[in-house]
Protein backbone atom coordinates (compact mmCIF):
# COMPACT_ATOMS: atom_id res chain seq x y z
CA UNK A 1 0.00 0.00 0.00
CA UNK A 2 1.25 3.72 -0.91
CA UNK A 3 2.97 5.54 1.91
CA UNK A 4 3.21 8.83 -0.76
CA UNK A 5 0.04 10.04 -1.26
CA UNK A 6 0.78 11.36 -4.75
CA UNK A 7 1.64 9.30 -8.00
CA UNK A 8 3.80 10.12 -11.15
CA UNK A 9 3.50 7.77 -13.75
CA UNK A 10 5.43 7.71 -16.86
CA UNK A 11 4.18 5.43 -19.34
CA UNK A 12 5.45 4.33 -22.59
CA UNK A 13 8.30 2.69 -24.17
CA UNK A 14 11.22 4.15 -25.02
CA UNK A 15 12.76 2.10 -27.80
CA UNK A 16 9.45 3.67 -30.15
CA UNK A 17 10.64 6.65 -30.50
CA UNK A 18 8.99 9.33 -28.73
CA UNK A 19 6.48 6.76 -27.20
CA UNK A 20 9.56 6.92 -24.56
CA UNK A 21 8.21 10.69 -23.54
CA UNK A 22 6.63 8.92 -20.42
CA UNK A 23 9.69 7.33 -19.02
CA UNK A 24 12.03 10.54 -20.32
CA UNK A 25 9.70 12.95 -17.59
CA UNK A 26 9.61 10.44 -14.93
CA UNK A 27 13.33 10.36 -15.41
CA UNK A 28 13.57 14.41 -15.19
CA UNK A 29 11.33 14.94 -12.44
CA UNK A 30 13.56 11.90 -10.63
CA UNK A 31 16.77 13.96 -11.28
CA UNK A 32 15.15 17.19 -10.37
CA UNK A 33 13.62 16.52 -7.01
CA UNK A 34 10.13 15.61 -6.61
CA UNK A 35 8.68 17.29 -3.80
CA UNK A 36 8.41 14.89 -0.54
CA UNK A 37 5.16 13.10 -0.67
CA UNK A 38 5.34 12.33 -3.94
CA UNK A 39 6.52 9.14 -5.85
CA UNK A 40 8.00 9.02 -9.05
CA UNK A 41 7.52 5.72 -11.16
CA UNK A 42 8.93 5.02 -14.80
CA UNK A 43 5.85 2.13 -15.49
CA UNK A 44 6.96 1.22 -18.93
CA UNK A 45 4.65 -0.84 -20.78
CA UNK A 46 2.34 -1.71 -17.75
CA UNK A 47 -1.40 -1.87 -18.46
CA UNK A 48 -4.19 -3.28 -16.19
CA UNK A 49 -1.85 -3.47 -13.11
CA UNK A 50 -2.02 0.72 -13.24
CA UNK A 51 -5.24 -0.32 -10.74
CA UNK A 52 -3.18 -1.86 -8.41
CA UNK A 53 -0.02 0.97 -8.53
CA UNK A 54 -1.93 3.63 -8.32
CA UNK A 55 -4.50 1.78 -5.17
CA UNK A 56 -3.75 3.82 -2.06
CA UNK A 57 -2.81 7.22 -3.52
CA UNK A 58 -4.78 10.52 -3.40
CA UNK A 59 -3.57 11.58 -6.39
CA UNK A 60 -2.34 10.43 -9.23
CA UNK A 61 -0.22 11.86 -12.36
CA UNK A 62 0.32 9.98 -15.33
CA UNK A 63 2.46 11.22 -18.31
CA UNK A 64 1.82 9.51 -21.31
CA UNK A 65 2.01 10.15 -25.61
CA UNK A 66 -0.86 10.99 -26.74
CA UNK A 67 -2.11 10.93 -30.19
CA UNK A 68 -4.48 13.85 -30.13
CA UNK A 69 -3.53 15.56 -33.63
CA UNK A 70 -1.71 18.50 -32.07
CA UNK A 71 1.76 19.69 -33.53
CA UNK A 72 4.65 17.41 -32.22
CA UNK A 73 5.61 18.12 -29.04
CA UNK A 74 2.68 19.84 -27.89
CA UNK A 75 0.70 18.70 -24.73
CA UNK A 76 -2.17 18.61 -22.88
CA UNK A 77 -3.24 18.42 -19.03
CA UNK A 78 -6.11 16.77 -19.22
CA UNK A 79 -8.71 14.63 -16.69
CA UNK A 80 -10.40 10.90 -17.92
CA UNK A 81 -13.76 12.27 -18.14
CA UNK A 82 -12.95 15.53 -20.46
CA UNK A 83 -10.54 13.44 -22.64
CA UNK A 84 -14.28 10.85 -23.05
CA UNK A 85 -15.98 14.14 -23.20
CA UNK A 86 -13.92 15.34 -25.90
CA UNK A 87 -13.18 11.92 -28.01
CA UNK A 88 -16.85 10.43 -27.71
CA UNK A 89 -15.31 7.62 -26.14
CA UNK A 90 -12.22 6.70 -23.92
CA UNK A 91 -10.06 5.08 -26.20
CA UNK A 92 -7.82 7.09 -28.72
CA UNK A 93 -6.61 9.66 -26.59
CA UNK A 94 -3.30 7.76 -25.51
CA UNK A 95 -0.89 5.28 -27.08
CA UNK A 96 -1.28 2.71 -24.25
CA UNK A 97 -5.28 3.04 -24.23
CA UNK A 98 -6.29 -0.61 -23.92
CA UNK A 99 -3.35 -0.50 -21.27
CA UNK A 100 -4.81 3.03 -19.81
CA UNK A 101 -8.16 3.49 -21.08
CA UNK A 102 -8.89 0.51 -19.61
CA UNK A 103 -6.94 0.62 -16.15
CA UNK A 104 -8.88 3.79 -16.01
CA UNK A 105 -12.42 1.76 -16.70
CA UNK A 106 -11.80 -1.03 -14.76
CA UNK A 107 -11.00 1.34 -11.59
CA UNK A 108 -14.00 3.64 -11.68
CA UNK A 109 -15.97 -0.11 -11.91
CA UNK A 110 -14.55 -1.59 -8.73
CA UNK A 111 -14.28 2.11 -6.75
CA UNK A 112 -10.45 1.88 -7.17
CA UNK A 113 -9.45 5.35 -8.70
CA UNK A 114 -7.81 8.10 -6.88
CA UNK A 115 -9.30 11.05 -5.76
CA UNK A 116 -7.44 13.23 -8.91
CA UNK A 117 -6.78 11.31 -11.86
CA UNK A 118 -4.80 14.05 -14.13
CA UNK A 119 -3.24 13.06 -17.24
CA UNK A 120 -0.40 14.58 -19.27
CA UNK A 121 -0.73 13.95 -23.10
CA UNK A 122 2.52 14.39 -25.35
CA UNK A 123 2.22 14.76 -28.86
CA UNK A 124 4.60 12.82 -30.54
CA UNK A 125 6.20 13.22 -33.90
CA UNK A 126 7.29 9.54 -34.30
CA UNK A 127 6.65 6.07 -33.23
CA UNK A 128 9.43 4.48 -35.19
CA UNK A 129 11.76 1.64 -32.93
CA UNK A 130 14.35 3.83 -31.96
CA UNK A 131 15.75 4.81 -28.57
CA UNK A 132 15.59 8.31 -28.43
CA UNK A 133 12.65 10.73 -28.59
CA UNK A 134 11.94 13.69 -31.47
CA UNK A 135 13.90 17.13 -30.70
CA UNK A 136 9.83 18.94 -30.60
CA UNK A 137 9.55 16.19 -27.80
CA UNK A 138 13.16 16.50 -26.13
CA UNK A 139 12.08 20.21 -25.92
CA UNK A 140 8.98 19.31 -24.26
CA UNK A 141 10.40 17.33 -21.55
CA UNK A 142 11.47 19.90 -19.17
CA UNK A 143 8.17 21.78 -19.83
CA UNK A 144 5.85 19.38 -18.70
CA UNK A 145 8.06 18.56 -15.86
CA UNK A 146 7.78 21.94 -14.66
CA UNK A 147 4.64 22.16 -15.47
CA UNK A 148 3.98 19.15 -13.36
CA UNK A 149 6.55 20.58 -10.38
CA UNK A 150 3.82 23.61 -9.88
CA UNK A 151 0.58 21.29 -10.44
CA UNK A 152 2.10 18.97 -7.95
CA UNK A 153 1.99 22.06 -5.58
CA UNK A 154 -1.37 23.10 -6.12
CA UNK A 155 -1.01 25.39 -9.02
CA UNK A 156 -1.95 24.68 -12.81
CA UNK A 157 -3.06 26.51 -15.66
CA UNK A 158 -6.79 25.23 -17.05
CA UNK A 159 -7.06 21.81 -18.36
CA UNK A 160 -6.11 22.09 -21.50
CA UNK A 161 -4.56 25.07 -21.61
CA UNK A 162 -0.92 25.83 -20.80
CA UNK B 1 -15.31 -32.72 -31.70
CA UNK B 2 -17.16 -35.16 -34.69
CA UNK B 3 -16.70 -34.36 -38.53
CA UNK B 4 -20.02 -32.96 -39.59
CA UNK B 5 -21.27 -33.18 -43.32
CA UNK B 6 -20.84 -29.80 -44.74
CA UNK B 7 -23.45 -28.61 -46.42
CA UNK B 8 -22.51 -27.90 -50.30
CA UNK B 9 -24.33 -24.81 -50.27
CA UNK B 10 -22.38 -23.44 -46.78
CA UNK B 11 -20.78 -20.24 -47.29
CA UNK B 12 -19.54 -18.68 -44.29
CA UNK B 13 -17.27 -15.44 -44.46
CA UNK B 14 -15.50 -13.79 -40.92
CA UNK B 15 -13.84 -11.07 -40.63
CA UNK B 16 -12.41 -10.28 -37.50
CA UNK B 17 -10.23 -7.01 -37.86
CA UNK B 18 -7.99 -6.69 -34.39
CA UNK B 19 -9.16 -9.36 -32.46
CA UNK B 20 -9.33 -7.87 -28.84
CA UNK B 21 -8.28 -9.36 -25.87
CA UNK B 22 -4.91 -10.13 -27.29
CA UNK B 23 -1.19 -8.53 -26.64
CA UNK B 24 -1.44 -6.17 -30.43
CA UNK B 25 -2.83 -6.76 -33.54
CA UNK B 26 -4.25 -9.39 -35.64
CA UNK B 27 -6.87 -10.43 -38.18
CA UNK B 28 -8.39 -13.50 -38.74
CA UNK B 29 -9.81 -14.17 -42.18
CA UNK B 30 -11.87 -17.25 -43.21
CA UNK B 31 -13.61 -17.32 -46.33
CA UNK B 32 -16.13 -20.48 -46.79
CA UNK B 33 -17.39 -20.51 -50.00
CA UNK B 34 -20.24 -23.41 -51.25
CA UNK B 35 -18.71 -25.52 -48.78
CA UNK B 36 -15.18 -25.31 -49.90
CA UNK B 37 -12.58 -23.83 -47.57
CA UNK B 38 -10.91 -20.86 -49.69
CA UNK B 39 -9.21 -18.81 -46.99
CA UNK B 40 -8.13 -19.64 -43.19
CA UNK B 41 -5.69 -16.79 -42.34
CA UNK B 42 -4.16 -15.47 -38.75
CA UNK B 43 -2.81 -12.32 -40.42
CA UNK B 44 -0.02 -10.08 -38.65
CA UNK B 45 -0.47 -6.90 -40.09
CA UNK B 46 2.02 -4.71 -36.97
CA UNK B 47 4.97 -3.27 -38.78
CA UNK B 48 8.12 -5.78 -37.48
CA UNK B 49 9.97 -4.63 -34.91
CA UNK B 50 13.47 -4.02 -35.46
CA UNK B 51 15.16 -5.39 -31.80
CA UNK B 52 17.88 -7.13 -33.43
CA UNK B 53 18.87 -4.51 -35.11
CA UNK B 54 18.69 -2.43 -32.00
CA UNK B 55 20.73 -4.62 -30.12
CA UNK B 56 23.49 -4.19 -33.02
CA UNK B 57 26.94 -1.95 -31.31
CA UNK B 58 25.47 -1.97 -27.79
CA UNK B 59 28.01 -2.60 -25.11
CA UNK B 60 26.47 -6.61 -24.59
CA UNK B 61 25.90 -5.49 -20.91
CA UNK B 62 22.65 -3.31 -22.13
CA UNK B 63 21.20 -6.08 -24.16
CA UNK B 64 19.13 -7.62 -20.96
CA UNK B 65 17.93 -4.04 -20.62
CA UNK B 66 17.20 -3.28 -23.86
CA UNK B 67 15.55 -6.61 -24.12
CA UNK B 68 13.57 -6.17 -20.98
CA UNK B 69 11.92 -3.36 -22.94
CA UNK B 70 10.27 -5.81 -25.93
CA UNK B 71 7.62 -6.49 -23.72
CA UNK B 72 5.54 -5.28 -20.86
CA UNK B 73 4.08 -8.81 -19.69
CA UNK B 74 7.73 -10.75 -20.55
CA UNK B 75 10.35 -8.25 -19.33
CA UNK B 76 11.69 -10.73 -17.14
CA UNK B 77 11.45 -13.65 -19.73
CA UNK B 78 13.15 -11.57 -22.34
CA UNK B 79 15.91 -10.42 -19.74
CA UNK B 80 15.91 -13.44 -18.44
CA UNK B 81 16.87 -15.16 -21.79
CA UNK B 82 19.26 -12.33 -22.64
CA UNK B 83 21.46 -13.16 -19.72
CA UNK B 84 21.07 -16.82 -20.28
CA UNK B 85 22.96 -16.09 -23.64
CA UNK B 86 25.23 -13.55 -22.60
CA UNK B 87 26.62 -16.02 -19.90
CA UNK B 88 26.26 -18.82 -21.80
CA UNK B 89 28.63 -16.77 -24.58
CA UNK B 90 31.14 -15.12 -21.78
CA UNK B 91 31.72 -18.45 -19.56
CA UNK B 92 29.79 -16.99 -16.77
CA UNK B 93 28.82 -19.18 -13.89
CA UNK B 94 26.15 -17.88 -11.38
CA UNK B 95 25.80 -18.56 -7.54
CA UNK B 96 23.65 -20.87 -6.25
CA UNK B 97 21.98 -17.85 -4.73
CA UNK B 98 21.72 -16.22 -8.08
CA UNK B 99 19.87 -19.00 -9.65
CA UNK B 100 17.20 -19.31 -6.87
CA UNK B 101 16.12 -15.52 -7.12
CA UNK B 102 16.17 -15.62 -10.93
CA UNK B 103 13.97 -18.48 -10.66
CA UNK B 104 11.79 -16.68 -8.06
CA UNK B 105 11.34 -13.75 -10.06
CA UNK B 106 10.17 -15.69 -13.13
CA UNK B 107 7.57 -17.60 -11.31
CA UNK B 108 6.59 -14.11 -10.35
CA UNK B 109 6.21 -13.37 -14.12
CA UNK B 110 4.50 -16.29 -14.82
CA UNK B 111 2.08 -15.52 -12.41
CA UNK B 112 1.51 -11.98 -13.64
CA UNK B 113 1.18 -13.39 -17.03
CA UNK B 114 -1.31 -16.54 -16.87
CA UNK B 115 -3.58 -14.37 -14.19
CA UNK B 116 -3.92 -11.61 -16.70
CA UNK B 117 -4.88 -13.96 -19.15
CA UNK B 118 -7.15 -16.91 -17.29
CA UNK B 119 -8.89 -13.73 -15.81
CA UNK B 120 -8.69 -10.68 -17.69
CA UNK B 121 -8.41 -12.01 -21.54
CA UNK B 122 -10.45 -16.00 -21.29
CA UNK B 123 -13.04 -15.54 -18.20
CA UNK B 124 -15.33 -12.97 -19.89
CA UNK B 125 -15.99 -15.25 -22.96
CA UNK B 126 -17.35 -17.65 -20.27
CA UNK B 127 -19.00 -15.38 -18.18
CA UNK B 128 -21.09 -14.04 -21.83
CA UNK B 129 -18.98 -10.68 -20.81
CA UNK B 130 -17.77 -8.93 -23.55
CA UNK B 131 -14.27 -7.85 -21.49
CA UNK B 132 -13.10 -7.49 -18.21
CA UNK B 133 -15.15 -4.27 -17.39
CA UNK B 134 -18.76 -5.64 -17.50
CA UNK B 135 -17.06 -9.06 -15.81
CA UNK B 136 -15.90 -6.33 -13.13
CA UNK B 137 -19.34 -4.95 -13.01
CA UNK B 138 -21.26 -8.49 -12.93
CA UNK B 139 -18.43 -10.80 -10.71
CA UNK B 140 -16.51 -8.01 -8.62
CA UNK B 141 -14.71 -10.67 -6.68
CA UNK B 142 -13.82 -12.68 -8.90
CA UNK B 143 -11.59 -9.28 -11.15
CA UNK B 144 -10.85 -8.44 -7.34
CA UNK B 145 -9.43 -11.67 -7.08
CA UNK B 146 -7.34 -11.58 -10.41
CA UNK B 147 -5.91 -8.49 -9.26
CA UNK B 148 -4.75 -9.38 -5.94
CA UNK B 149 -3.21 -12.27 -7.45
CA UNK B 150 -1.46 -9.53 -10.07
CA UNK B 151 -0.37 -7.65 -6.95
CA UNK B 152 0.97 -9.96 -5.35
CA UNK B 153 3.28 -11.22 -8.26
CA UNK B 154 4.11 -8.00 -9.42
CA UNK B 155 5.34 -7.37 -6.03
CA UNK B 156 7.42 -10.74 -5.73
CA UNK B 157 9.29 -9.15 -9.28
CA UNK B 158 9.83 -6.14 -7.61
CA UNK B 159 10.96 -7.20 -4.38
CA UNK B 160 13.65 -9.40 -6.55
CA UNK B 161 14.12 -7.36 -10.18
CA UNK B 162 14.35 -3.92 -8.18
CA UNK B 163 11.25 -2.45 -10.35
CA UNK B 164 7.91 -3.86 -11.33
CA UNK B 165 7.08 -3.67 -15.00
CA UNK B 166 10.93 -4.14 -16.26
CA UNK B 167 13.47 -4.63 -13.78
CA UNK B 168 16.85 -3.38 -13.26
CA UNK B 169 18.60 -5.73 -10.60
CA UNK B 170 19.57 -8.51 -12.69
CA UNK B 171 23.01 -8.47 -14.37
CA UNK B 172 25.33 -10.73 -16.15
CA UNK B 173 26.74 -13.04 -13.57
CA UNK B 174 24.34 -11.99 -11.04
CA UNK B 175 22.00 -9.02 -9.21
CA UNK B 176 23.28 -5.61 -8.85
CA UNK B 177 20.92 -5.72 -5.79
CA UNK B 178 19.95 -8.19 -3.07
CA UNK B 179 16.86 -8.73 -1.56
CA UNK B 180 16.44 -7.95 2.38
CA UNK B 181 16.08 -11.06 4.47
CA UNK B 182 13.30 -9.85 5.93
CA UNK B 183 11.98 -8.65 1.89
CA UNK B 184 11.93 -12.51 1.50
CA UNK B 185 9.72 -13.33 4.94
CA UNK B 186 7.10 -10.85 3.64
CA UNK B 187 6.87 -12.25 0.35
CA UNK B 188 6.57 -16.07 1.50
CA UNK B 189 3.59 -14.46 3.85
CA UNK B 190 1.99 -12.94 0.70
CA UNK B 191 2.27 -16.09 -1.21
CA UNK B 192 1.24 -18.55 1.46
CA UNK B 193 -2.18 -15.74 1.51
CA UNK B 194 -2.28 -16.45 -1.91
CA UNK B 195 -3.14 -19.95 -1.84
CA UNK B 196 -6.62 -19.52 -0.95
CA UNK B 197 -6.88 -16.85 -4.04
CA UNK B 198 -5.18 -19.83 -6.04
CA UNK B 199 -7.91 -23.33 -4.83
CA UNK B 200 -10.52 -20.15 -5.64
CA UNK B 201 -9.06 -20.16 -9.50
CA UNK B 202 -8.88 -24.00 -9.76
CA UNK B 203 -12.72 -23.99 -8.66
CA UNK B 204 -13.69 -21.11 -11.07
CA UNK B 205 -12.07 -22.97 -13.80
CA UNK B 206 -13.08 -26.79 -12.89
CA UNK B 207 -16.70 -24.92 -13.23
CA UNK B 208 -16.34 -23.76 -16.64
CA UNK B 209 -16.82 -25.86 -19.88
CA UNK B 210 -14.20 -25.41 -22.58
CA UNK B 211 -15.05 -26.04 -26.31
CA UNK B 212 -14.78 -29.77 -27.35
CA UNK B 213 -11.90 -30.02 -29.96
CA UNK B 214 -9.16 -31.81 -30.60
CA UNK B 215 -5.79 -31.62 -33.03
CA UNK B 216 -2.75 -33.50 -32.85
CA UNK B 217 0.88 -31.63 -33.59
CA UNK B 218 3.81 -31.56 -32.04
CA UNK B 219 4.17 -29.68 -28.77
CA UNK B 220 7.53 -28.46 -27.90
CA UNK B 221 9.11 -27.50 -25.16
CA UNK B 222 12.19 -27.12 -22.70
CA UNK B 223 13.06 -30.00 -20.33
CA UNK B 224 15.70 -30.06 -17.20
CA UNK B 225 16.12 -33.65 -15.30
CA UNK B 226 15.25 -32.48 -11.65
CA UNK B 227 12.37 -29.84 -12.23
CA UNK B 228 9.22 -28.12 -13.81
CA UNK B 229 11.60 -26.43 -16.69
CA UNK B 230 11.42 -22.54 -17.14
CA UNK B 231 14.97 -21.28 -17.28
CA UNK B 232 17.07 -23.38 -19.65
CA UNK B 233 17.21 -27.39 -20.37
CA UNK B 234 16.79 -29.76 -23.23
CA UNK B 235 14.53 -28.92 -26.39
CA UNK B 236 12.29 -31.75 -26.22
CA UNK B 237 9.53 -32.59 -28.49
CA UNK B 238 6.15 -35.11 -27.77
CA UNK B 239 7.33 -36.40 -31.22
CA UNK B 240 10.59 -38.13 -28.96
CA UNK B 241 13.49 -35.95 -30.38
CA UNK B 242 15.75 -33.87 -27.90
CA UNK B 243 18.14 -30.91 -28.66
CA UNK B 244 20.68 -28.54 -27.18
CA UNK B 245 19.34 -25.20 -27.12
CA UNK B 246 22.06 -24.15 -29.24
CA UNK B 247 20.32 -26.24 -32.48
CA UNK B 248 17.48 -24.21 -32.05
CA UNK B 249 17.38 -23.21 -35.54
CA UNK B 250 16.44 -27.04 -36.30
CA UNK B 251 13.36 -26.62 -34.47
CA UNK B 252 12.24 -23.15 -35.30
CA UNK B 253 12.88 -23.17 -38.94
CA UNK B 254 11.59 -19.55 -39.29
CA UNK B 255 9.88 -18.84 -42.98
CA UNK B 256 8.60 -16.10 -44.32
CA UNK B 257 4.45 -15.72 -44.65
CA UNK B 258 3.09 -13.65 -47.38
CA UNK B 259 -0.03 -12.40 -45.23
CA UNK B 260 2.12 -12.06 -41.98
CA UNK B 261 4.70 -9.48 -40.96
CA UNK B 262 5.70 -12.19 -38.17
CA UNK B 263 7.77 -15.47 -39.29
CA UNK B 264 6.05 -18.92 -39.30
CA UNK B 265 7.83 -22.24 -37.81
CA UNK B 266 8.02 -25.67 -38.11
CA UNK B 267 9.82 -28.93 -37.24
CA UNK B 268 9.57 -32.46 -37.60
CA UNK B 269 4.99 -31.60 -38.66
CA UNK B 270 3.92 -28.74 -40.80
CA UNK B 271 3.31 -26.74 -37.29
CA UNK B 272 4.11 -27.29 -33.88
CA UNK B 273 2.86 -25.69 -30.34
CA UNK B 274 4.70 -24.18 -27.68
CA UNK B 275 3.11 -22.99 -24.19
CA UNK B 276 1.43 -23.81 -20.96
CA UNK B 277 -0.36 -26.85 -22.69
CA UNK B 278 3.00 -28.16 -24.42
CA UNK B 279 5.01 -27.59 -20.71
CA UNK B 280 2.36 -29.41 -19.57
CA UNK B 281 2.33 -32.37 -22.15
CA UNK B 282 6.34 -32.23 -22.36
CA UNK B 283 6.87 -31.94 -18.21
CA UNK B 284 3.57 -32.99 -16.36
CA UNK B 285 5.83 -35.44 -14.37
CA UNK B 286 7.76 -32.41 -12.75
CA UNK B 287 4.66 -30.59 -11.91
CA UNK B 288 4.60 -29.88 -8.07
CA UNK B 289 2.30 -32.88 -6.67
CA UNK B 290 -0.42 -30.01 -5.89
CA UNK B 291 -0.56 -28.52 -9.42
CA UNK B 292 -0.83 -32.25 -10.44
CA UNK B 293 -4.00 -32.39 -7.94
CA UNK B 294 -5.42 -29.54 -9.82
CA UNK B 295 -4.50 -30.78 -12.89
CA UNK B 296 -6.35 -34.02 -11.72
CA UNK B 297 -9.18 -32.10 -10.94
CA UNK B 298 -9.09 -30.05 -13.79
CA UNK B 299 -9.41 -33.10 -16.26
CA UNK B 300 -6.12 -32.43 -18.05
CA UNK B 301 -4.50 -34.91 -19.18
CA UNK B 302 -1.34 -36.00 -20.78
CA UNK B 303 -0.81 -35.76 -24.34
CA UNK B 304 -4.02 -33.23 -24.53
CA UNK B 305 -4.58 -32.40 -27.47
CA UNK B 306 -6.93 -29.48 -27.14
CA UNK B 307 -5.86 -25.93 -27.73
CA UNK B 308 -8.32 -24.18 -25.85
CA UNK B 309 -6.93 -26.31 -23.12
CA UNK B 310 -3.64 -23.99 -22.73
CA UNK B 311 -5.75 -21.89 -20.74
CA UNK B 312 -6.29 -24.61 -18.46
CA UNK B 313 -2.47 -25.76 -18.23
CA UNK B 314 -2.01 -22.09 -17.16
CA UNK B 315 -3.98 -22.27 -14.62
CA UNK B 316 -2.11 -25.62 -13.16
CA UNK B 317 1.25 -23.31 -13.55
CA UNK B 318 -0.54 -20.87 -11.60
CA UNK B 319 -0.80 -23.67 -8.58
CA UNK B 320 3.20 -24.76 -9.40
CA UNK B 321 4.54 -21.23 -9.48
CA UNK B 322 2.60 -20.17 -6.45
CA UNK B 323 4.37 -23.43 -4.36
CA UNK B 324 7.62 -23.23 -6.02
CA UNK B 325 7.95 -19.80 -5.47
CA UNK B 326 7.32 -20.55 -1.62
CA UNK B 327 9.75 -23.47 -2.02
CA UNK B 328 12.49 -21.41 -3.44
CA UNK B 329 11.79 -18.69 -0.68
CA UNK B 330 12.43 -21.42 1.95
CA UNK B 331 15.85 -22.50 0.23
CA UNK B 332 16.86 -18.78 0.64
CA UNK B 333 15.50 -17.92 3.60
CA UNK B 334 17.20 -21.04 4.99
CA UNK B 335 21.10 -20.07 3.61
CA UNK B 336 20.46 -16.15 4.65
CA UNK B 337 20.94 -13.78 2.10
CA UNK B 338 24.84 -13.54 1.52
CA UNK B 339 26.57 -10.28 -0.52
CA UNK B 340 27.91 -11.70 -3.42
CA UNK B 341 31.18 -10.10 -5.58
CA UNK B 342 29.90 -10.49 -9.03
CA UNK B 343 32.22 -12.75 -11.23
CA UNK B 344 35.03 -10.97 -13.44
CA UNK B 345 34.17 -11.27 -17.24
CA UNK B 346 36.90 -11.79 -19.61
CA UNK B 347 35.48 -9.48 -22.86
CA UNK B 348 36.18 -11.70 -25.89
CA UNK B 349 34.39 -12.90 -29.31
CA UNK B 350 32.27 -15.07 -28.44
CA UNK B 351 28.69 -16.12 -29.26
CA UNK B 352 25.90 -17.89 -27.21
CA UNK B 353 22.23 -19.28 -27.09
CA UNK B 354 19.89 -18.84 -24.13
CA UNK B 355 16.48 -20.01 -23.97
CA UNK B 356 13.55 -19.99 -21.36
CA UNK B 357 9.98 -21.19 -21.00
CA UNK B 358 8.03 -17.73 -21.00
CA UNK B 359 4.47 -17.34 -20.19
CA UNK B 360 3.62 -18.06 -23.82
CA UNK B 361 6.20 -20.71 -24.69
CA UNK B 362 10.02 -21.39 -25.51
CA UNK B 363 11.54 -17.88 -26.15
CA UNK B 364 15.03 -17.95 -27.55
CA UNK B 365 18.02 -15.29 -27.58
CA UNK B 366 21.29 -15.74 -29.86
CA UNK B 367 23.85 -13.38 -29.63
CA UNK B 368 27.69 -12.71 -31.28
CA UNK B 369 29.44 -10.48 -29.18
CA UNK B 370 32.76 -8.85 -31.03
CA UNK B 371 36.21 -8.77 -29.01
CA UNK B 372 35.62 -4.85 -28.22
CA UNK B 373 32.56 -6.25 -26.00
CA UNK B 374 29.95 -5.03 -28.00
CA UNK B 375 26.58 -7.09 -29.69
CA UNK B 376 27.82 -7.87 -33.33
CA UNK B 377 24.98 -10.36 -34.27
CA UNK B 378 21.68 -11.09 -32.34
CA UNK B 379 18.34 -13.42 -33.10
CA UNK B 380 15.39 -13.32 -30.90
CA UNK B 381 12.86 -15.91 -31.53
CA UNK B 382 9.49 -15.07 -29.89
CA UNK B 383 6.93 -17.64 -28.91
CA UNK B 384 3.80 -16.41 -30.38
CA UNK B 385 5.88 -16.74 -33.87
CA UNK B 386 6.18 -20.51 -33.28
CA UNK B 387 2.55 -20.92 -32.75
CA UNK B 388 1.27 -19.26 -35.81
CA UNK B 389 1.37 -21.82 -37.89
CA UNK B 390 -0.28 -23.97 -35.80
CA UNK B 391 -3.21 -21.62 -35.16
CA UNK B 392 -3.74 -21.68 -38.70
CA UNK B 393 -3.76 -25.55 -38.65
CA UNK B 394 -6.01 -25.26 -35.80
CA UNK B 395 -8.46 -22.87 -37.52
CA UNK B 396 -8.18 -25.45 -40.76
CA UNK B 397 -9.13 -28.02 -38.98
CA UNK B 398 -11.81 -26.58 -36.50
CA UNK B 399 -13.77 -24.47 -39.43
CA UNK B 400 -15.19 -27.28 -41.65
CA UNK B 401 -16.63 -28.93 -38.30
CA UNK B 402 -18.36 -26.01 -37.09
CA UNK B 403 -19.90 -24.96 -40.55
CA UNK B 404 -23.49 -25.41 -39.22
CA UNK B 405 -23.34 -22.95 -36.54
CA UNK B 406 -24.45 -19.23 -36.80
CA UNK B 407 -22.40 -17.02 -37.84
CA UNK B 408 -21.66 -15.15 -34.55
CA UNK B 409 -20.54 -18.52 -32.98
CA UNK B 410 -18.19 -19.11 -35.20
CA UNK B 411 -16.68 -16.50 -34.91
CA UNK B 412 -16.40 -16.45 -31.46
CA UNK B 413 -15.22 -19.88 -31.84
CA UNK B 414 -12.40 -18.80 -33.51
CA UNK B 415 -11.21 -15.65 -31.45
CA UNK B 416 -11.50 -18.17 -28.55
CA UNK B 417 -9.21 -20.31 -29.94
CA UNK B 418 -6.89 -17.73 -31.18
CA UNK B 419 -6.89 -16.14 -27.63
CA UNK B 420 -6.17 -19.50 -26.04
CA UNK B 421 -2.52 -19.43 -27.42
CA UNK B 422 -2.38 -16.08 -25.77
CA UNK B 423 -0.63 -14.69 -28.49
CA UNK B 424 1.35 -11.97 -27.92
CA UNK B 425 1.31 -10.65 -31.72
CA UNK B 426 3.52 -7.17 -30.66
CA UNK B 427 6.41 -9.23 -29.89
CA UNK B 428 5.72 -11.89 -32.67
CA UNK B 429 7.01 -9.31 -35.17
CA UNK B 430 9.94 -9.45 -35.00
CA UNK B 431 4.68 -7.72 -34.63
CA UNK B 432 0.17 -9.54 -35.06
CA UNK B 433 -3.47 -8.40 -35.25
CA UNK B 434 -6.27 -10.99 -35.75
CA UNK B 435 -8.92 -11.10 -38.81
CA UNK B 436 -12.90 -12.78 -40.12
CA UNK B 437 -13.49 -12.44 -43.65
Amino acid sequence: MATAETLVLGLGNPLRGDDGVGPAIAAWLQKHGAPPGVDVVDDGAAGIDLVSTWAGYRRVFIVDAANMARAPGEWVRFTPDTARLENGESSGMTLHNAGLADALALGATLGLLPEHVVIYGVQPARLDWSPELSAEVQAAVPAVGYALLQDIGGQHGKDSDH
Amino acid sequence: MTTRQIDPATSVAVDVHYLTRVEGHGNIVVDVQRGELKRCELQIVETPRFFEAMLRGRPYGEAPHISSRICGICSVGHQTTSLQALEAALGVQLSEQARLLRKLIFHGEILDSHVLHVYMLVAPDFFGAGSVLPLAASHPQVVLRALRMKKAAGDLCAAIGGRHTHPIAMCVGGFTHLPAQADLEKLRARLDAMRADVDATVELFQSLTLPDFERDTEYIALRQPDEYAFIGGTITSTDGRQLPITDYREVTNEYLNPHSTAKHARHQRDAYMVGALARFNVNHDRLHPRAQAAATALGLKPTCTNPYMNSIAQVIEIVHCVEDAIAKLDALLARGIQPETLPAIEVRACEGVGACEVPRGTLYHHYRIGDDGRIAGANCIIPTGQNLANIEADMRALVPSILDRAQDEIRLALEMLVRAYDPCISCATHMLDVQFE
